[in-house]
């Protein structure tokens, strides 16, 4: 039993917000590690160690070819490696395309960590009443991915079937893939025209209609969910006051550790790592009580 | 298993002509230019390379910018030095060697729509480092050619001063946009 499961959507929703701010706001080195590394953490404990290794099998490459990408583009930067077409390539331009990757693929990360989460009924439960429409809309897209996932899965094996991989040769079998995706495409964009006439034709949206939901605000979840919102609010006064001001052009700001910092780094560290420390908990927890049967 | 070997071939043509087109040098290597001594019958002009509009502006300055070792105190980069002008060198090819010679660090880019080349940042001071209307300019004998440097073919004795405005050319005087 995941601890993010049992946890009121309002809470589990609090600390997402909360964390893909911080997140996007600053590309300060030593936040943007602390996000990535907790947000790997946490996808970890929720998806298990195996799909984990898989999906950082995709990402890792994809970090070292952007941080390989950006000092070709951008030639900034005091301490020049080499000259690359008579274009200096540099260090600060490396430095800053790994961050840059790191903090685009910890948004990533936790994003699948709410996705895993926030499910489109807990989604609907927060906003349906809200903003019906655009709550809708919303859940389904997410829902969208992992939904094409499957698809593609049924049709390959369907044109499988069809004998349409029967070739040894590698350029066939890629042409064969793209088959596969256009017949994808057609059948989402039907599927979402059916999807939405079928909400429309069973009132979705309309005055008067109740849902049934399951959810209770515990106390523990009040607990949660102000701790969420004091520490979020507590770093985003330090980060908009200028604590997490860094820059990467000419030279790399030195990084210092002045109370601010610290304070930062603290607050920082108990927010992103309360979700990985709470499941821990649970997991301790679960694990005792069931020995004592 | 034909296809695939035309393909494999075509990527490795592809990476082939890449790599061919690429050069790489060490630090020192790209800096080692000849300058030509100065001697009685050489043709010369004078170059300048100047920022001192940013003290005007220092609060709209990028503050990781804010040091001596990026704005010297009196806002000259390079001060006023003569240099041989060889046959059909333009604006861009002596502040080229100028910067080479003297280390300093430039960046430029090649603008296919003006058919020149655009000087993006001279010795760390970028366009848009002070103010969302500043960027480098130049003028030759006082006055700011409207069109890129390595259009302008020099002449002897001309005196090119490279600045930086922090309002468009406003604060540097130049003409035509001091009118508009």
């Amino acid at each position: 039993m995941r601890y993010f499961d049992r946890l009121h959507p309002i809470s589990a929703f609090c600390y997402f917000l909360m964390m893909l701010l911080v997140a996007m706001l600053t590309m300060h080195p030593v936040i943007v590690t602390v996000c990535y590394l907790s947000s790997v953490t946490f996808l970890g404990m929720l998806i298990g160690g195996r799909k984990l290794l898989s999906s950082l099998a995709y990402s890792v490459p994809l970090v070292l070819m952007l941080a390989v990408t950006n000092p070709m583009f951008v030639h900034r930067g005091e301490t020049i490696l080499f000259f690359l077409n008579d274009n200096p390539v540099t260090r600060e331009a490396i430095v800053y395309g790994v961050f840059a990757s790191m903090m685009l693929m910890s948004v990533f990360y936790l994003c699948r960590c709410y996705s895993e989460i926030m499910t489109a009924d807990k989604f609907i439960y927060l906003f349906g009443r809200a903003i019906p429409k655009l709550s809708l809309v919303l859940s389904m897209i997410l829902a969208f991915l992992p939904k094409m996932k499957r698809k593609f899965r049924e049709i390959d094996e369907a044109q499988r079937a069809l004998g349409i991989y029967a070739t040894e040769s590698y350029v066939d079998r890629i042409r064969s893939r793209m088959r596969v995706l256009s017949i994808l495409l057609t059948n989402s964009f039907e599927t979402s025209v059916e999807t939405a006439d079928s909400m429309r034709a069973r009132g979705y949206g309309l005055r008067g209609r109740t849902s049934y939901a399951i959810y209770r605000f515990t106390p523990s979840d009040a607990m949660y969910l102000l701790f969420t919102l004091a520490a979020g609010g507590a770093l985003f006064a330090l980060i908009l006051s200028g604590g997490a001001d860094f820059s990467y052009y000419p030279a790399l700001t030195p990084l210092t550790w002045s109370p601010r910092d610290a304070a930062l780094t603290l607050l920082l560290v108990t927010l992103a790592g309360s979700s990985v420390f709470m499941e821990v908990k649970e997991t301790v927890l679960w694990h005792y009580l069931r020995s004592g049967i | 298993m034909k296809k695939d070997l035309l393909a494999l071939a075509a990527v490795v043509l592809i990476l082939v002509f890449v790599f061919s087109g690429t050069k790489i040098q060490s630090v020192d290597e790209y800096y080692l230019t000849h300058i030509d001594d100065i001697r009685e019958d050489s043709e010369t002009v004078f170059l300048t390379i100047r920022c001192d509009t940013v003290f005007d502006r220092w609060d709209d300055l990028d503050p990781a910018l804010k040091e001596e070792k990026y704005i010297p105190a009196d806002g000259m980069i390079l001060s006023r030095t003569e240099y041989v002008l060889r046959a059909g060198d333009t604006v861009y090819d002596i502040l080229d060697r100028a910067v080479r010679y003297n280390k300093i660090q430039m960046e430029c880019i090649y603008s296919a729509n003006y058919a020149s080349v655009y000087v993006q940042g001279i010795h760390h001071l970028y366009e848009f480092d002070c103010g969302e209307l500043s960027g480098w300019m130049y003028m030759v004998n006082g006055v700011f050619p409207n069109y890129g440097c390595s259009k302008y073919n020099l002449s002897d004795g001309d005196e090119i001063v490279w600045c930086y405005t922090c309002d468009l050319g406003r604060d540097v005087g130049c003409e035509w946009q001091v009118g508009s």
